[in-house]
């Protein structure tokens, strides 16, 4: 009988190939037919590769057949965030700025997720250079949420959490520079790891906010965000990334222990938070309880400072963003504008023309910050803030091992639903003062929301360098609602395309 | 216009120099690993990194930065172990990412000095008025007024992150009281600190090339082309503090400077490839005057020569619009050697905002005392030292000594030829290195190592000439015989029969001769004419077929006709 291959974790797959049930090129085929069956609902693609994905797996087949070692992600389908050089494909960046533009060099963390023998199948859908929570602003298409195609996926690796979320692969790669890896993966009901700042390199990764973004993975279990995890940081650090740092553990070693013993940390606050929907609230209280079953001790703590986090980070973030974004100016690569009569009409004007309205927002935002008389007043006191923040967090963890608390606010919302963009800032309540702490949170799927039926997640975070430890309660977690659930996954493919499509032969 | 040197009396110059050097010893660029050429086809040495396409991310080169801790070690500057890159902004095409990775407020270097020796004509272009108290005063009171001195550098004491208030106050508190002040030897030489403000690292632009303007000039230009083999190239500026005040001293700087960075061997130093950039801010001010005046920026000084002209130049001029009752522009001025004038490049209306913050793909650096020491332990004898030595060692002329010892490759020569040597064939060394070697030099390609000259031909030249068996007219022959064959001179010497006749007893019955054959020019100097006695000694040599030790027959007409 013919099974979707969206029913097989990236674990899975790789086992089954390995075990010769079915070869790399028939996943990489059922990868491609789902695409080609479910985007239309969902968008989550800007680019397909169906020739890079059938020669990587052509080559794990032929490996296989010499007798040679596979890697441990040998033949599972990747969806990669369309920020991320791949050679052979486009990285766009979802701006008309890069609409054209080929990779020329691959960025280390796709590379490596390569090495460990995953199958790019395409570039998923983003909100423009990452600018914006909802994958709205990208300027080519929106994003659907698979589980509500009338909804957002969230933001802004939209199209990464959605291909995973509609079972078009098993595994994707995105960015979080405020939340961008969390939000949409808790909105589209999957696990996602933004990992402390540092272990994942950035080379290649076209940059937002270098001091914030940080590259990390989508998956349906724990377990899948694990292998990826060890594919992206196993490697050590990268040469070619200066703030990149040696952490390479075994983060599948340690995944299933008990967490008897352990302590929760819970921010009173947050959980009071405007804003916060009961359901969202009664999800994360839940997450708590089940935690404490299984003998974690429940703590408060105190961030006296995370007030600030939001200002500090739209302060950072655009400032960054300008500096980053200068390059693109339409003289060596881009959108140039034709016609031009000068240089300062062509850089201006292929700015002007290539750049959406957010992109262009956060560089103004960034040029007047970091202006002359400005950048006392603003970025030295963001920076104050973040060191404050960063201390605030590191005192937290001195009584609890992790904290606990909602990845989102609330649960995908329709698609224009939000037009003011400050109210679009606040979906990222939860998840900017990681970015600016710099340590790492994962979003875990906790079922469908109460009220909504729309998926809600919790956040785990942790100290710095101890992403394995958030996976292990990540996983608790994941165990403990399947076992509420009798033995189901938790939340799989969402309905609506489970099995439409990438049948293994 | 006036004469500097009555410009100079009423008015007081002060200069301070910004001295960009490329780091053209290392192998590869600041932040990736292409490969540092001049010599490439354009675009040849270029990564997603030095082109700043998307992703791509800087690694800083660790031997720049040995290199310029060299480089502050040895001009006494205070080396701060912590210090970051920061970005600056600029929307131009020779900068792939459009800002350029400089140091902010906290430079590898900060707060040096070198002493400069004034000596000869140069020494003269600073007026006798400006020694001693008054130019305490001077000193003092440029140096509280330094954030006038550069743009970049006011742009980056506003600017601030979190080292702002250290540095600033490191700044403000820089004292000029434990200076000595210039004071005038009888000779007319003079001894100058020059303070140094910092020295930081930064990248280098790519190069741009206008085609179908005006002089190579962007304006009218019908396409520009880049070339980014420069661009990121590892650049070390100088800036020194306003502590000049001639144009020699300037050109002294720069040549002292020159010396050190080639002795260390972290550039090639060309100021005439542009491996080694300077530019000159100077402003007025009325003798006894405590305010700087409005300055301008030079460039274009791509010689030492360009250096000198172009500051005195522009000291005459500024003099001639203030005496007149204009003002001075805060603007760019371009060096024309050609038409010897400085012209206008561009006007600064409103101070460029660089938008300058900490760049956050680099780290903060934390220089070891490990490092440091390992970096102090591979300077070599600095030209200073070097010079000291040669002229306690060798008895040569302290001019020599430094002139010698300011080159690293000369230095070696002169140490190998004059080896055991002291006294009057050290000098004899000494002389045939900096008249004979130098000349020779300019005319060949390559350098000392492979222009064919063995320093032992060179010690046994100045052997020769020391004891008088040659002239020095001979030595100039002998040198190029000797370069051309590779002969030892002693050989060439005796082969043609050039060793000169110093002996009284031989050369005596040629002047007695001379002199009744010319009793009438002997007669004109008993009468007092002693330019006669050049004629004499003429004679004498023409009579002993150019053998006789012309010193000695000028000896023996003296005794012969007293």
């Amino acid at each position: 009988m013919a099974t979707s291959f969206d029913t097989l974790s990236a674990a899975q797959i790789a086992a089954g190939i390995a075990a010769g049930d079915f070869t790399a090129r028939e996943v990489a085929t059922a990868s491609l037919d789902a695409i080609a069956a479910r985007e239309d609902a969902v968008q989550a693609f800007l680019q397909v590769s169906p020739e890079l994905a059938l020669a990587a797996a052509d080559r794990i087949d032929a490996d296989r057949a010499a007798g040679k070692p596979l890697p441990p992600l040998a033949g599972v389908p990747l969806a990669i965030k369309d920020n991320m050089n791949l050679v052979g494909t486009r990285t766009t960046c979802a701006s008309r700025m890069l609409e054209t533009y080929e990779s020329v060099y691959t960025a280390t963390c796709v590379q490596r997720m390569l090495d460990a023998g995953c199958v790019p199948v395409g570039k998923a859908n983003m909100d423009e250079f990452a600018f914006g929570s909802s994958t709205e602003s990208s300027a080519f298409h929106p994003t659907n949420n698979p589980w509500d195609t009338g909804r957002i996926p969230g933001g802004s690796s939209g199209g990464s959490a959605a291909a995973v979320a509609a079972g078009e692969v098993p595994l994707a790669l995105g960015s979080d520079t405020g939340g961008s890896i969390r939000q949409p993966a808790a909105l589209c009901g999957v696990v996602g790891m933004k990992p402390t700042y540092g272990a994942v390199s950035r080379y290649g990764v076209v940059a937002f906010g270098s001091s914030l973004d940080q590259v990390g993975p989508f998956g349906r279990t724990v377990e899948d965000v694990a292998l990826a995890m060890n594919a992206l940081v196993g490697a050590g650090r990268d040469p070619y990334d200066g703030t990149s740092q040696d952490c390479a553990v075994d983060f599948c070693e340690h995944l299933n222990d008990s967490i008897e013993g352990k302590r929760v940390g819970i921010i009173p606050a947050f959980m009071e938070a405007e804003g916060l929907t009961p359901e969202v609230r009664a999800a994360v209280e839940g997450a708590a309880k089940q935690l404490e079953a299984q003998g974690a001790e429940l703590v408060e703590v105190e961030l006296p400072h995370l007030d600030a986090a939001i200002a500090a980070y739209y302060v950072i973030g655009p400032a960054e963003a300008f500096s980053n974004l200068a390059r693109f100016d339409g003289i060596r690569y881009g959108y140039q504008e034709p016609d031009c009569a000068n240089l300062d009409a062509q850089s201006s004007l292929s700015r002007a023309h290539g750049f959406g309205a957010e992109a262009k927002r956060r560089q103004l935002l960034g040029a007047y910050l970091l202006s002359s008389g400005v950048y006392d007043k603003y970025y030295y006191a963001a920076q104050k803030a973040r060191t404050l923040i960063t201390a605030d967090y590191n005192a937290a963890y001195e009584k609890c091992d992790v904290i606990l608390m909602p990845s989102s606010p609330r649960t995908a919302w329709k698609h224009g639903e939000i037009s003011d963009p400050t109210q679009m800032y606040l979906a990222d309540l939860y998840t900017i003062s990681i970015n600016i702490a710099g340590n790492g949170g994962v979003s875990v799927p906790l079922g469908l929301g109460a009220d909504s039926q729309l998926p809600v997640a919790a956040q785990l975070v942790g100290p710095a360098f101890k992403d394995r430890t958030l996976l292990m309660f990540a996983r608790a977690l994941e165990r403990g609602l399947a076992d509420a659930s009798k033995g189901a996954p938790a939340l799989s493919v969402a309905p609506a395309f489970a099995g439409k499509g990438g049948e293994l032969a | 216009m006036k004469e500097l040197s009555e410009v100079l009396k009423d008015w007081e110059a002060v200069i301070g120099l910004e001295i960009h050097t490329e780091l053209t010893a290392l192998d590869t660029k600041m932040f990736c690993n292409c490969k540092l050429s001049h010599e490439d086809e354009p675009n040849a040495n270029v990564c997603p990194v030095c082109l700043g396409l998307p992703g791509a991310l800087p690694v800083p080169n660790k031997r720049a930065i040995e290199s310029i801790v060299k480089a502050g070690l040895a001009t006494n500057c205070e080396i701060q172990k912590r210090s970051m890159f920061y970005r600056k902004h600029y929307f131009y095409p020779d900068m792939a990412k459009n800002f350029q990775t400089t140091q902010g407020p906290v430079a590898f270097c900060m707060h040096g000095r070198l002493d400069l020796e004034v000596t000869g004509r140069g020494a003269a272009e600073r007026p006798d008025c400006a020694f001693g108290e008054a130019e305490g005063l001077s000193l003092a009171s440029a140096s509280a007024n330094a954030e006038g001195l550069s743009t970049a550098m006011a742009q980056q004491m506003r600017e601030g992150g979190e080292t702002r208030g250290g540095a600033l106050a490191g700044m403000s508190g820089y004292d000029t009281a434990n200076l000595a002040l210039p004071e005038r030897h009888e000779d007319g030489s003079y001894t100058v600190p020059i303070r140094i403000l910092r020295i930081h690292m930064e990248e280098d632009a790519a190069k741009m090339v206008h085609v179908g303007g005006e002089e190579g000039r962007i304006a009218a230009a019908s396409e520009s082309l880049i070339d980014y083999n420069r661009c990121g190239t590892p650049l070390i500026e100088l800036v020194t503090e306003p502590d000049l005040r001639t144009p020699e001293e300037a050109r002294l700087f720069m040549e002292k400077l020159r010396r050190i960075f080639l002795t260390l061997g972290i550039s090639d130093c060309s100021m005439e490839h542009g491996s080694m950039r300077c530019d000159g801010n100077v402003s007025l001010r009325r003798r006894g005057e405590t305010k700087l005046g409005t300055k301008t920026e030079l460039k274009n000084l791509n010689s030492f020569k360009a250096l000198h002209d172009g500051l005195a130049y522009e000291i005459c001029r500024q003099a001639e619009v203030l005496e007149e009752g204009g003002i001075i522009y805060q603007e760019t001025r371009h060096w024309e050697p050609g038409r010897k004038r400085t012209v206008v490049m561009r006007v600064k209306e409103t101070a460029d905002d660089y938008r300058l913050f900490p760049d956050p793909d680099l780290a903060p650096f934390d220089l070891s005392d490990e490092f440091i020491e390992h970096c102090r332990s591979e300077i070599p004898e600095l030209p200073d030292a070097k010079r000291d030595r040669f002229e306690a060692d060798f008895g040569i002329k302290r001019a020599d000594a430094e002139q010698i010892a300011g080159d690293p490759e000369t230095a070696a020569f002169f140490e190998e030829s004059a080896a055991g040597l002291s006294g009057k064939p050290a000098q004899a060394v000494a002389n045939l290195i900096v008249n004979e070697l130098a000349a020779y030099l300019k005319g060949v390609e390559g350098g000392i190592a492979d222009c064919g000259i063995a320093p032992a031909q060179v010690a046994s030249l100045a052997k020769l000439l020391a004891e008088d068996a040659i002239s020095s007219n001979q030595a100039h022959e002998v040198f190029g015989l000797m370069a051309e064959s590779g002969e030892d001179p002693e050989k060439i010497v005796d082969e043609r029969g050039m060793r000169q006749v110093s002996d009284a007893g031989a050369l005596q019955p040629i002047v007695d001769e001379v002199l009744a054959r010319c009793a009438d020019q002997a007669q004109q100097y008993r009468d007092g004419n002693q330019k006669v006695l050049g004629f004499l000694v003429g004679q004498c040599m023409k009579a002993s077929r150019g053998q006789g030790n012309p010193k000695l027959f000028n000896e023996l007409l003296r005794a012969s006709l007293s």
